[in-house]
């Protein structure tokens, strides 16, 4: 046999076997990995979420990877070390709008989708789309909703979480946009941020009532710790004059909504988002596209955003929040895929 | 690498001095002198766990992880780097990360708000490093003050006066270049930013090994009065390393600009502190005194390596996040014993032969 010939031959045996070996690369299960920007209680309930996901959309993965701390670079590298680990679709929460782009983008190259979720990517980027609560919404709501509950006038403080998270300007914008609704019967006059953390968040709001707890009449938190926080300093008081409205459902807050001490919250829908996201990025994967005319909602980071559900829980619904989730999550799931998705 | 002057080695070290017979040493006295190096330590250790990690975890060699724990290298090393020129003169640049993020901040402000082209907005990120580092060393020598204390107060007022003027915005606007810069793959595996980490201590080396800058620099951080007394201006000396300093962590700081591809104010945490550990770690465990006077630039290098490639290689095994730094601990402190061990027994081999 001439070397030709067998050099000939090599290619073609080669050929095949990449040939062969096409539909299993294809075929390869979907990997989700969930990672939010730190340690958060708020995620928590995207494990679930992932595992729920993994058995009924038979998902090779979709594990929940926490970076160490709430640090871009450390979420940058977990996210690069689990693409080499085989994860091969993403949730991700930006560790920074605008700097996490640059990761995501890193991430699609490569071949693994990316969905934003529970916080957007400043637009352009490569995620797909954001999923999320519509922060500035909720905070908007839950605003109006304790402004009702001080009869329509006093003074206001707003207590949220960290300046890089993308949702904290949105929320403090929000709040002074339901406050000027009022034409000043209800003003503003105190914003505490960088305190969704327990250490600083005991510090400066108990700091802060403290001194001030005579000055105000409503307080809204619109990050979980201060929620957390604030409802504890609420109880310590004892005076269930001040007004607030607080966010999420951790156990703190909703005993003290049913003790009277706070007057409601407003939940957002993380196991929702970590199921549908999982979904989502499966049909990715297997060859669906993101419809370019789906009806996405505009919020300032995005104009590719779908709210994942936000509702005000108050001392009549606080014990069937969970159910009112799961509804959520299932109204939106039932219509998720004709809405946002074109499959083959 | 050449053989160390003498300036760089530690005389209170009963190993070193077994290594150290001055120029006495036979062949295998030189030998035994670089088995008892913290730079061989370091390569060591560095080849048992990156060995460990290539068999037990299938990602760890694959190109994409090599590439970016090349990268994420780099720019600790770089940082290493920026935090060595300072301990050299037996003091800290807590300021390291302040100063970083102030540099791409103004890099992104030259770039994106007046429009200048890339090597002139870089050559004034560099600038920036180096006149926040030289009011570092300036304040340090007037005041007589420690520079933990000085860079301290620094610290919060460099980091404070660019978010006042930021208002902490981020700016996305950077040359396409660079963020391509940033993503760029030598050969798949390599990325360029190390080869810039590489060129820095080539030149870092030059400076200490060819340089009367870089002995006067040893000599004022090993015992200042004899070497003002030999000639050398200390004050002078200790702001050029400052300075230097800050031009090293303008440096890093560009990096992780075109790493991010924008330039954001909380790329290095509150006040910059995020980048303290890499900045400390890789110094020390590669040699360099904390009591000033002696440096190794390989073995910052190396150290900064072996922490990077631990972190990679922990975060591949998918040990429990929450346990990452409990594991880090652990192999640091195990990684430390083994090489202590390796010098008591090369030590012990070294006095018989003696």
């Amino acid at each position: 046999m001439r070397r030709s010939d067998i050099v000939a031959k090599a290619a073609i045996a080669v050929l095949g076997m990449a040939a062969l070996s096409l539909p299993a690369i294809a075929a390869e299960s979907t990997k989700v990995a969930l990672v939010p920007g730190g340690p958060h209680p708020y995620f928590a309930a995207w494990e679930k979420a992932g595992q729920d996901a993994m058995k009924d959309f038979k998902l090779g993965a979709a594990d929940y990877r926490i970076p160490q701390k709430w640090e871009l670079s450390q979420q940058n590298e977990l996210l690069e070390s689990l693409l080499s680990q085989g994860y091969n679709a993403f949730l991700v929460f930006p560790g920074d709008p605008v700097g996490s782009n640059s990761t995501v983008a890193e991430l699609t190259e490569n071949g693994a989708p990316v969905i934003a979720t529970a916080g957007c990517l400043k637009e352009p980027t490569t995620a797909l789309f954001c999923l999320g609560t519509d922060t500035g919404n909720s905070a908007y709501l839950g605003t109006k909703e304790l402004i009702k509950a001080m009869g329509g006038k006093g003074r206001i403080a707003h207590f949220s979480g960290f300046l890089v998270d993308p949702n904290t300007q949105l929320r403090i914008d929000a709040v002074e946009k339901a406050a000027k609704e009022t034409n000043g019967a209800v003003k503003v006059v105190q914003v505490i941020t960088d305190i969704d953390a327990p250490e600083p968040a005991e510090e400066k709001i108990n700091a802060y009532l403290a001194a001030h707890a005579n000055e105000v009449d409503g307080i809204i938190t619109t990050a979980w710790i201060p929620a957390v926080v604030a409802s504890n300093a609420l109880r310590k008081i004892g005076d269930k004059r001040i007004q607030m409205v607080g966010i999420d459902h951790d156990e703190v807050v909703l005993k003290a909504i049913k003790d009277g001490f706070v007057h409601g919250t407003m939940l957002q829908n993380p196991y929702g988002q970590g199921y549908i996201g999982s979904f989502a990025l499966d049909k990715i994967r297997s060859g669906c596209k993101v419809k370019p005319d789906a009806p996405f909602k505009t919020i300032a980071l995005t104009n590719r955003f779908i709210d994942s559900g936000t509702v005000f829980a108050g001392k009549d619904a606080v014990d069937n929040y969970v159910a009112s989730m799961q509804a959520i999550t299932k109204e939106i799931f039932a219509n998720f895929a004709s809405t946002y998705l074109s499959c083959p | 690498m050449a053989s160390p002057t003498p300036t760089e080695l530690d005389p209170s070290s009963e190993l070193d001095a077994v290594a150290d017979r001055g120029p006495l040493l036979s062949r295998e006295s030189q030998t035994l002198r670089f088995l008892l190096s913290n730079e061989f330590g370091l390569i060591v250790l560095i080849a048992i766990f990156a060995g460990v990690f290539s068999l037990f975890t299938p990602g760890f060699t694959s190109p994409f992880n090599q590439f970016t724990l090349g990268r994420t290298m780099a720019i600790d090393i770089m940082i290493g780097f920026s935090m060595m020129v300072v301990i050299v003169t037996g003091g800290l640049n807590l300021s390291v990360g302040a100063i970083g993020v102030c540099a791409a901040i103004g890099f992104g402000w030259l770039v994106e708000t007046l429009g200048l082209p890339l090597p002139m907005a870089l050559l004034g990120a560099l600038a920036l490093g180096a006149t926040l580092g030289t009011v570092n060393g300036i304040l340090i020598v007037r005041s007589g003050l420690h520079s933990f204390i000085i860079t301290l107060a620094t610290m919060s007022i460099f980091f404070g006066v660019m978010v006042f003027l930021t208002h902490a915005e981020a700016f996305r606007i950077i040359p396409p270049e660079m963020s391509a810069f940033g993503k760029m793959r030598i050969l798949s595996y390599v990325s360029p930013l190390l080869l810039i980490s590489i060129a820095v201590g080539v030149l870092l080396t030059c400076l200490y090994r060819l340089t009367p800058l870089g002995r006067e620099m040893l000599a004022a951080g090993a015992k200042a009065a004899a070497a003002e007394l030999s000639g050398v201006r200390i004050g002078r000396t200790f702001v050029i390393c400052h300075s230097l300093s800050g031009v090293l962590a303008a440096i890093a700081a560009t990096m992780v600009v075109a790493r991010n591809g924008a330039a954001i104010p909380s790329m290095a945490g509150g006040l910059g502190q995020d980048w303290l550990l890499p900045a400390v770690l890789g110094p020390v465990l590669g040699g360099t005194l904390l009591t000033g006077g002696r440096v190794s630039v390989f073995g910052t290098f190396l150290g900064s390596a072996f922490v990077t490639t631990l972190t990679n290689g922990l975060l591949q095994f998918r040990v429990g996040e929450f346990w990452l730094q409990t594991w880090l601990g652990g192999l640091l402190l195990l990684a430390v014993l083994i090489d202590l061990a390796r010098r008591r027994y090369l030590a012990r081999g070294g006095r018989r032969m003696a």
